[in-house]
């Protein structure tokens, strides 16, 4: 078959897109974008410059390790959810399936995420480099490490592209980085609980980290010739499953509306699962059944949860009301593993009018699992972070155990929320226009975390004794209960608000 | 319940901005019988299937079904299912797990209820541990015809349940629907295929006809 040029086509398109255009949209936009970037930059320089280069190195070597493993890892990671390779989704609707030359399709797209990787590279090289290096003279260095940060975004690009043409490989490659990255936060979590021992004393001299950078530049290169040579052979299912997440991505940036990432997300990870039908467990309510099937069907997630619990850790050397308010929206990202039916049925009704529940009986029976999740990842937590000191010794447990109720009032109430209305009135403000429906859709549900203020105020003082469990018990469990009766009712199906 | 019609429409006047689209319709389905709305597109056959479920405010008009306002309580859902909106599936829960829970809450054993009996009518045996949003359109729309015969009912308000269905799969449709009629259930849809409409037991009546 005749290959078809692409450029011509491409710049046609171009072309006759910009001719609808109002004339120097495009330089507004770019206009805004820089104009944007320089305020906030002008307002927050002193911040960001912090987070990259602190006035004294403040990490161990291990927890420099960790951060290399917790940054790259994900890195990978968000590599491999996006695609890497995606074409825009006309493109992939119209071009993909004409007789083009793939590699010069995708081609652009290697270029603009191998830009992003490379910097993503580099600056968290700059970070790890700032927060862990000796502060003596050191330029070449810096500069050198910062280079070889930005081969390494490049090579997990190259792996992640490479996954993404290839066989079952790439799904082993990328639970190994989920466990290197698991391990990262481990790492970190030791090294605050060591507090910050074994520190790095000196630098990697340039005559050692020249050969290295030089042969990791050389390996790079020729990886990405073997890459580009192989793009052709790139499947178009491959390329079509990265599109549709770009276009997602774009409508969730565009409408504010986080809830069509997420729903692909959950779409595509059941549509990969192989699943065996089971009875449900036939002493529970109906629900409370499918909740505890859909939370044992994700098993990997109750691990993340569990692993997650150790993650307050690193903020109990900042300010205690930070590590209270840390733990209450743990609650609340606990609760939110188990409320997945939750959310299918505020979205939609008809297997809830099937059901024929009430909508009372229906969020009774699904606070239940994400009540004992919450509970359970609170009082872990807690218990760890008595364990580990940073809490004077106290019924923490308990004080986690209690938190349940708010925790799964929260999750819950979060589910229900639904789309952002943006027909809201938009406020007007020194700072510009804001738009109220994003804002009023992002506080339902952690606005129930006002339920654990006792619990917070105990954490940020670090003390606790059961006079604050009882009334933490007390002011979750009553506040659910107001939830439950306050937001449904007998008489109706719906759950949304 | 026996006491009244299954549904009785009077003088329902729907319409959308200023488009009529239903003007002055009445309709009566007895208990424990079928009706069939006939008719082509866009004549406003799925809305007023929407309003007798409860699912649309009419502009005008009264609605009753078993002598009762169409509404939003567990109590009417327990005695109507409709076909008329597509459901959204759990995720997580396979095609069986999904007749199960329908069967569970509604008191049924699953066991005795026919769950794996109903799927394999439906020709779905195969799909028991498939993800509904994996099965294609016509098994999809199978797997809610079987959930919706296999619950408790006393009236079924089918929105064109023989679309998307292959020739047996329509003809075994209509014959459980016979069934369900046979069984005192009443049944309202809507259709386009007057065969299909005959077979499953309900008489046929066309949108012009109900209007006055």
């Amino acid at each position: 078959m005749t290959v078809v040029p692409l450029a011509p086509v491409r710049r046609w398109i171009s072309r006759t897109q910009s001719a609808h255009r109002e004339r120097g949209a495009t330089l507004g936009s770019l206009y805004v974008g820089a104009l944007s970037i320089a305020i906030i930059g002008g307002m927050f320089h002193r911040q960001v410059a912090e987070i990259f280069w602190p006035p004294r190195p403040d990490a161990s070597a291990l927890a420099a390790a960790s951060l290399v493993a917790v940054i790259y890892g994900l890195l990978y990671l968000a590599l491999r959810r996006l695609g890497p390779l995606a074409l825009s989704r006309p493109a992939a609707s119209w071009l993909l399936p004409a007789p083009v030359s793939r590699r010069r399709l995708l081609l652009p797209s290697l270029r603009i995420t191998g830009i992003v990787a490379a910097v993503i590279g580099a600056v968290a090289a700059l970070a790890i480099t700032g927060h862990a290096a000796p502060r003596s003279e050191a330029g070449d260095e810096v500069a050198l490490l910062v280079g070889s940060g930005a081969l390494i975004g490049l090579a997990l690009l190259l792996v992640a592209t490479a996954a993404q043409a290839g066989g079952r490989w790439g799904d082993a490659l990328d639970r190994l980085i989920g466990l290197v990255f698991a391990a990262g936060l481990g790492g970190l979590v030791a090294s605050t609980a060591l507090d910050g021992t074994g520190t790095i004393s000196g630098w990697p001299t340039p005559a050692v980290l020249m050969p290295v950078v030089a042969v990791g530049a050389v390996v790079v290169l020729v990886a990405l010739a073997v890459v580009i040579r192989g793009l052709a052979a790139t499947p178009s299912d491959r390329i079509l499953e990265a599109s549709r997440t770009a276009g997602t991505l774009f409508d969730t940036a565009f409408g504010i509306e986080p809830s069509f990432l997420t729903d692909m997300i959950e779409r595509r990870y059941w549509a990969r699962r192989q699943l065996r039908s089971t009875t449900l467990f036939p002493r529970l309510p109906v629900l409370v059944a499918q909740d505890v099937l859909l939370t044992l069907r994700r098993r990997g997630r109750l691990l993340w949860l569990l692993l997650g619990a150790s993650l307050p850790v690193l903020l109990s050397s900042g300010p205690g009301w930070v590590l209270g308010a840390a733990v209450l929206v743990g609650c609340l990202i606990a609760g939110m593993t188990a409320t997945g039916n939750v959310k299918t049925d505020a979205g939609n009704p008809v297997l809830l009018r099937l059901l024929g529940l009430s909508s009372r009986q229906a969020v009774m029976q699904r606070l239940w699992i994400p009540g004992i999740l919450a509970a359970i990842w609170a009082a872990s937590t807690l218990t760890l972070l008595d364990v580990l000191g940073d809490l004077s010794s106290g019924p923490w447990w308990a004080l986690g155990l209690v938190l349940g109720p708010m925790g799964a009032a929260a999750a819950v109430h979060r589910s229900r929320v639904g789309f952002v209305r943006n027909e809201l009135l938009p406020l007007d403000t020194p700072m510009g226009t804001l738009s109220t429906g994003p804002l009023v859709n992002a506080i339902m549900g952690p606005d129930m975390l006002l339920l654990g203020i006792p619990a917070w105020i105990a954490i940020a003082q670090g003390r606790v004794d059961w006079s604050v469990v009882l009334i933490q018990a007390v002011i979750a469990g009553a506040g659910a209960r107001f939830y439950l009766v306050g937001t449904t009712s007998d008489e109706r199906t719906e759950l949304a608000h | 319940m026996v006491d009244h019609p299954a549904v009785e429409v009077d003088g329902l006047h729907v319409g959308y901005g200023s488009t009529p689209v239903l003007v002055g319709v009445s309709l009566t389905v007895p208990a424990g019988q079928g009706v069939c709305v006939v008719g082509e597109n866009g004549i406003g056959k799925s809305t007023l299937l929407r309003c007798v479920s409860g699912l649309q405010q009419p502009d005008e008009g009264t609605i009753h079904v078993f002598g009762g306002d169409p509404g939003a309580t567990p109590e009417f859902w327990r005695a109507v299912v409709t076909t008329v909106e597509p459901p959204t599936w759990y995720p997580g829960l396979t095609a069986r797990e999904h007749a199960e829970l329908v069967c569970r809450a509604h008191g049924q054993d699953p066991s005795s209820a026919g769950v794996d009996e109903a799927l394999e009518r439906f020709g779905l045996a195969g799909h028991a541990d498939a993800i509904p949003p994996s099965l294609s359109s016509g098994q999809k729309q199978r797997l809610v015809l079987a959930i919706a015969l296999l619950r408790p009912s006393s009236l079924l308000i089918l929105d064109e349940p023989e679309q998307r269905l292959d020739r047996e799969g329509r003809a075994d449709v209509a014959g459980l629907l016979a069934d369900y009629v046979a069984g005192g259930g009443s049944l309202l849809m809507a259709s386009h295929d007057d065969s299909f409409a005959e077979a499953s037991g309900a008489s046929i009546t066309t949108m012009e006809s109900l209007a006055s």
